[in-house]
């Protein structure tokens, strides 16, 4: 048995096996430890048993082990999602005119879905084994059929762009990958709303009946606010406008419904007030409502199709941001899981 | 109970080596803890012993100042975790002054219906045939989404291995016919293993004699589906002396999927409305669109 085995074990490896079901679990050697939090010492009285105990203040649920790939993510996956929806749909309308803006559709969501692909694996503790995601089809496990949907997302709106305005069968071909690769994205888009609710996060919890809408009304926003950096010129302007303005109004509705439905279990609601996820939270709302308002500015105004992207686009990520870091101090605080589930009927 | 021992030289507690046997049809037949938080002397020989067979990495050696709990929780590599909680407020039995020292063996409870193997993505965790919930650490890709989806926050992943690790139920024991390391170390018969059935039968005749005894306050904890409907019973259940927040086990844990559909549904609303948006957003928009 290697070396690396006895680290942090104690264990010589030459007298003993190290065939234990934990004995491949790697270990740095103390020294090792650059960052190693000493655990902070309890240094009040012993809590009296009152009417709300905790353990020590000790989390009861662990944290998210997710770091800022999985939030940045949510934004580009649904992005892309989106914008392969928008796509399908300008499909539907007869004639060429809009071939340019089709296509850049899909160029969002081929790049937004392979680089969200790369987070991904990426955040994985092994990411070597990524392909193992593949290895079963378990409806009970949403990142399950997340990644099964990511994995067609790519290839899809490819299929679709290679043999555009062909006639015959690679023509058809081509067509129904781009309705395909529509459909997928919808799910793509929504997926990650049901990703997080299906957790023991009290905060997720009590925003599962409204947080794949708002993740969805924020992918049509982010990419409306792609679409509008990158296309120019004829009738998908008009669209993305519509949709976009249609996505922002829907991230601030929806939130404000998310931000009702957790605050019920006032406890559950707090990391949308407080803290880095209630200062992200916060200005999520603001930059949205700013790019609402630079966008229906009257008047011509030079560059205000890109600010109000910019500005949409960073409203999208400090609120998927905030989703991730709110359901981190979620898991942190006992007391949201107690009084959530002191308080089921 | 059956008391056929295995290794009859070393175990002299009968009702830890109730395993051998198991039912007629050839199956083990499911396998659990009742732990009985009223004999926990708090001494740790679980935790020693856990580490010590499962060869387990140590989580450096802290002082945390709870009392003489110096593992805080379980974690990717702590399997068992001994709780000690000072109240002042005596137990119901005693008469020695306005304090009680509570202390529990916590682990992986193998819930009948399991957060972490239904969230696991890659079928990594499986359910034995023992009905213990086990983490397969050469297909664990270590995506994390299973310690968001533990009701208890048991199951964690190891920074440095990259995977999620939890307690196995001593699967290379049990195979081999043996009771797992913790309760065959405990010294008190706290922990008892054997045939999940023949446990919350025992469990609950304790609870009636500790009633009869005057201590009024011992409840059964996850003993079975009616008991805690969220998780459908735990395989591995306990018996407490109050809320189980005091221990620091959720009140009424519910699995993830239990609630599922909430989720499904609402989504199915956002991509019928995105579709409706975006099918409407190019159905209005002229053939020269708007702006120029």
């Amino acid at each position: 048995m290697s070396e690396a085995a006895s680290v942090a074990r104690y264990i010589d490896p030459t007298i003993g096996t190290l065939e234990g079901e934990g004995a491949q679990q790697r270990a740095l050697k103390p020294e090792e430890h650059v960052n190693r939090e000493a655990s902070r010492v309890w240094t009040e009285l012993p809590e009296p048993s009152e009417d709300e105990p905790t353990y020590y203040n000790r989390p009861v649920l662990k944290e998210s082990v997710w770091t800022w790939d999985i939030p940045a993510y949510y934004y580009l996956g649904g992005a892309a999602g989106a914008a392969l929806t928008l796509g399908a749909a300008t499909q539907l309308r007869p004639g060429h005119d809009l071939d340019q803006f089709v296509r850049h559709c899909h160029w969002v969501g081929i790049i937004g879905s392979t680089a969200g692909a790369g987070l991904l694996i990426h955040d994985l503790g092994r990411p070597s084994r990524f392909l193992n995601m593949m290895r079963v089809f378990r409806p009970t496990s949403p990142m399950n059929l997340g990644s099964w949907v990511l994995a067609w997302a790519a290839p899809t709106a490819i299929t679709a762009g290679l043999w555009v305005r062909r006639g015959g069968a690679l023509g058809y071909i081509s067509e129904s990958a781009g309705y395909a690769s529509g459909a997928i994205g919808l799910t793509l888009a929504t997926y990650t709303g049901v990703l997080v609710s299906n957790t023991a996060v009290p905060l997720y919890i009590e925003a599962r009946r409204i947080m794949p809408v708002l993740f969805g009304a924020s992918a049509l926003a982010s990419a409306a606010a792609l679409l509008d950096m990158v296309h120019e010129g004829d009738a998908g302007c008009t669209i993305t406008h519509i949709a976009g303005a249609v996505g922002r109004v829907g991230e601030l509705v929806a939130g404000k419904a998310l931000e009702a439905q957790v605050s019920r279990v006032p406890r559950v609601g707090r990391p949308l007030k407080e803290g880095v996820s209630g200062a992200l939270w916060l200005s999520s709302k603001l930059l949205t409502v700013a790019s609402l308002a630079v966008s229906f500015w009257p008047g011509k105004v030079k560059q205000k199709r890109r600010m109000a992207a910019g500005l949409a686009t960073a409203g999208s990520l400090a609120l998927r941001f905030a989703v991730h870091y709110a359901g981190k101090a979620s898991a942190r605080d006992p007391r949201a899981t107690f009084e959530l589930q002191r308080n089921r009927v | 109970m059956s008391t056929v021992p295995v290794d009859a030289k070393s175990d002299m507690r009968p009702q830890s080596v109730s395993i051998a046997p198991g039912p007629p049809d050839g199956k083990p037949g499911k396998k659990g803890f009742f732990t009985d938080t009223t004999l926990c002397i708090g001494c740790k020989a679980c935790e020693v012993a856990c580490k010590q067979w499962n060869q387990l990495p140590d989580d450096g050696f802290n002082f945390t100042g709870m009392s003489y709990d110096n593992t805080v929780a379980l974690g990717a590599s702590t399997w068992r975790h001994v709780a000690f909680i000072e109240r002042p407020v005596p137990l119901s039995t005693q008469d020695a002054g306005a304090f009680s020292w509570l202390m529990s063996s916590d682990v992986c409870k193998h819930c009948a219906r399991a957060g972490c193997l239904e969230s696991c993505p890659t079928g990594a965790i499986v359910r034995t045939e023992f009905d213990s919930v086990y983490v397969q650490p050469d297909v664990c890709n270590g995506c994390g989404y299973c310690v968001m989806a533990c009701p208890f926050g048991v199951i964690d992943r190891r920074e440095e291995d990259g995977r999620a690790w939890k307690c196995t139920l001593c699967y290379d024991r049990l195979k081999e016919n043996m009771t797992p390391a913790c309760a065959k170390h405990c010294p008190t018969e706290s922990i008892q293993f054997g045939d999940l059935d023949e446990l919350q039968q025992r469990a609950r005749e304790r609870v009636t004699h500790l009633h009869d005894a005057g201590m009024s306050e011992a409840y059964l904890y996850g003993v079975d589906a009616a008991n805690q409907p969220g998780t459908e019973g735990l395989n591995a259940f306990f018996l407490l002396l109050d809320k189980p927040e005091v221990y620091n086990l959720p009140p009424d844990p519910v699995v993830p999927t239990h609630h599922g559909a909430d989720a499904w549904k609402s989504m199915a609303k956002a991509a019928l409305g995105l579709a409706a948006v975006a099918i409407g957003a190019v159905l209005f928009t002229p053939r020269k669109g708007l702006h120029q």
